[in-house]
């Protein structure tokens, strides 16, 4: 029982972490408070549906998700998000159009029904004595090396000293030679891509319909929230608490408790503590 | 213009509204540099903001090396050889002192400044907002002087600076001088403006008041135009 609840909380800890990267580059930095967020995890999620209706074979999901997503966050933001840079609450207004948008193109061509997409890895591994889905573990393992990877490269690569300058400067940027515009493009695309991974991630742990991505935008902004912005270690901490309380109380009373702990915690972090738990100096 | 490094011809910009240059001409040739001065509020930093591209043109035209730049943007101008170093806001505080200087993208190396500013070098890995006033103008100093641009925009760079690291400043200055970079250097202090200008240009509510050549005019001819 106590394996169980441990690998649901890291289970839960690291969905919501690969949810949650992308709104942090998304609101972090830029600024924009994206309400199409979830509905980007969205289509990420149905890239297996969509290879499957183009005939292709499953290792093509992964190029699927990434054209789909890719494309569709290049056309917000040209279209749309580069005109609310560092303006929250107006891009909130603007992206929820686009997540109904989103939610309406999807609806449309796939319809309200669910759609349920095969494990990419099947079976199960024994973990003292408890049964638990081997493609959670691979999911589990695999994250922590690109966490660790995306934390080095944005403390250490150039593009992260540019992203940081950008972020805090952006005219000192401009006359330090950064394209600014171009930048902060690649980091929305780039938000909205990881996005669209999570999405592929959990397909096949969840049922896929269009109205999924509400739930994941809502613990992402709770998780940054509480965690605080623009950093990783907020992003983790943030997450950490949100899915570590949530699957606890779950587990423990049911599902409703979880959501009312979260909803109250972040209600008190945006009244008593706005900045979150780790502030950056 | 022609020939010239840097030219502006009859500029005129602003704020919204608000036109604050109202047609300004000058320019500055290879290994040169043009002194802007006047009282605070003339208009002196809305004229380096308006080169270096921060702000539009509303009337005129901006050259370097007798490209017209007037409609670049401000990493556009950069990237050809025009380097700025601001009044305020001149470094990224959260940013460490070693990153602050590698956006200067340059292959010289910065060795060469921290033996002229030496504290510079003792705190490369600490946030350039932990600074004081006077070494944060350092390290933009030293930020624009590694970016290898043809000409340098300095607006006040040696307020807030100790004497000593002024003269520091200056010999640095006439080091690239002597490569062949040009500087547009605005500022208040009247030692400095006299040591390193080869033309001056006084500024009176966003008109030139003043113009002439370094040779020609003396620390009193500064002092009137301040006076006005």
């Amino acid at each position: 029982m106590a394996t169980l609840l441990i690998l649901n909380i890291l289970w839960q800890v690291s969905v919501l972490a690969i949810v949650t990267i992308g709104l942090a580059v998304v609101f972090g930095q830029l600024r924009i408070m994206n309400m199409a967020h979830g509905e980007l995890v969205m289509i990420g999620a149905y890239a297996p549906v969509m290879t499957s209706l183009l005939g292709l074979p499953g290792y093509a999901n992964i190029v699927v998700c990434l054209v789909t997503v890719g494309l569709i966050a290049l056309l917000m933001e040209r279209l749309v998000i580069r005109h609310f840079y560092g303006r929250a609450f107006d891009s909130l207004l603007a992206t929820w159009g686009l997540s109904i948008l989103l939610r309406e193109t999807v609806e449309l061509i796939f319809g309200r029904g669910y759609q349920s997409v095969p494990q990419y890895v099947p079976g199960t591994f024994s973990i003292s004595g408890t049964d638990y889905p081997l493609y959670r573990l691979v999911v589990m393992a695999g994250i922590i090396p690109i966490f660790a990877g995306l934390y080095i490269w944005y403390r250490k690569s150039k593009i992260g000293v540019e992203i940081k300058a950008m972020v805090e400067n952006p005219s000192l940027a401009q006359a330090c030679g950064i394209n600014t515009s171009r930048l902060s493009a690649g980091c929305f695309i780039f938000g909205a891509l990881t996005a669209g991974v999570a999405g592929l991630l959990l397909a096949p742990t969840i049922r896929v319909e269009p109205m999924m991505g509400l739930d994941y935008l809502i613990r992402s902004f709770f998780s940054l929230v509480i965690g605080g912005l623009g950093s990783f270690e907020g992003l983790f901490i943030g997450v950490g608490i949100i899915a570590g309380a949530q699957s606890t109380l779950g587990a423990l009373f049911n599902q409703t408790y979880g959501y009312l702990f979260i909803l109250i915690l972040s209600i008190v972090f945006l009244w008593l503590r706005p900045d979150g738990i780790y502030r950056r100096s | 213009m022609t020939g010239s490094q840097l030219g502006f011809s009859e500029i005129k910009c602003g704020y919204g509204d608000t036109q604050i240059i109202h047609g300004i001409s000058g320019r500055v040739n290879a290994g040169e540099t043009l002194g802007v001065f006047g009282r605070n509020g003339v208009g002196k930093t809305t004229l380096a903001r308006t080169l270096v591209g921060e702000i539009p043109l509303s009337a005129g035209a901006v050259s370097l090396r007798n490209d017209d730049i007037g409609k670049q943007l401000p990493y556009e101008r950069r990237r050809m050889g025009l380097s700025y170093m601001p009044q305020t806001g001149l470094v990224f505080d959260n940013l460490t002192v070693r990153e602050n200087l590698s956006l200067a993208n340059s292959s010289l190396s910065p060795e060469t400044y921290f033996e002229i500013f030496p504290r510079l070098g003792e705190r490369l890995d600490q946030p350039a907002g932990s600074m004081s006033g006077g070494e944060r103008k350092i390290l933009s100093f030293v930020r624009v002087m590694l970016e290898e641009a043809q000409v340098i925009v300095l607006d006040e760079p040696s307020e807030g600076v100790q004497p000593e690291n002024i003269e520091c400043m200056q010999q640095c200055i006439l080091a690239r001088q002597s490569l062949g970079c040009s500087f547009i250097l605005i500022e208040q202090n009247l030692s400095m403006l006299m040591t390193l200008s080869s033309t001056l240009l006084g500024l009176e509510s966003g008109r030139v008041v003043f113009e002439s050549e370094r040779n020609t005019c003396d620390r009193s001819d500064l002092l009137s135009v301040l006076s006005l």
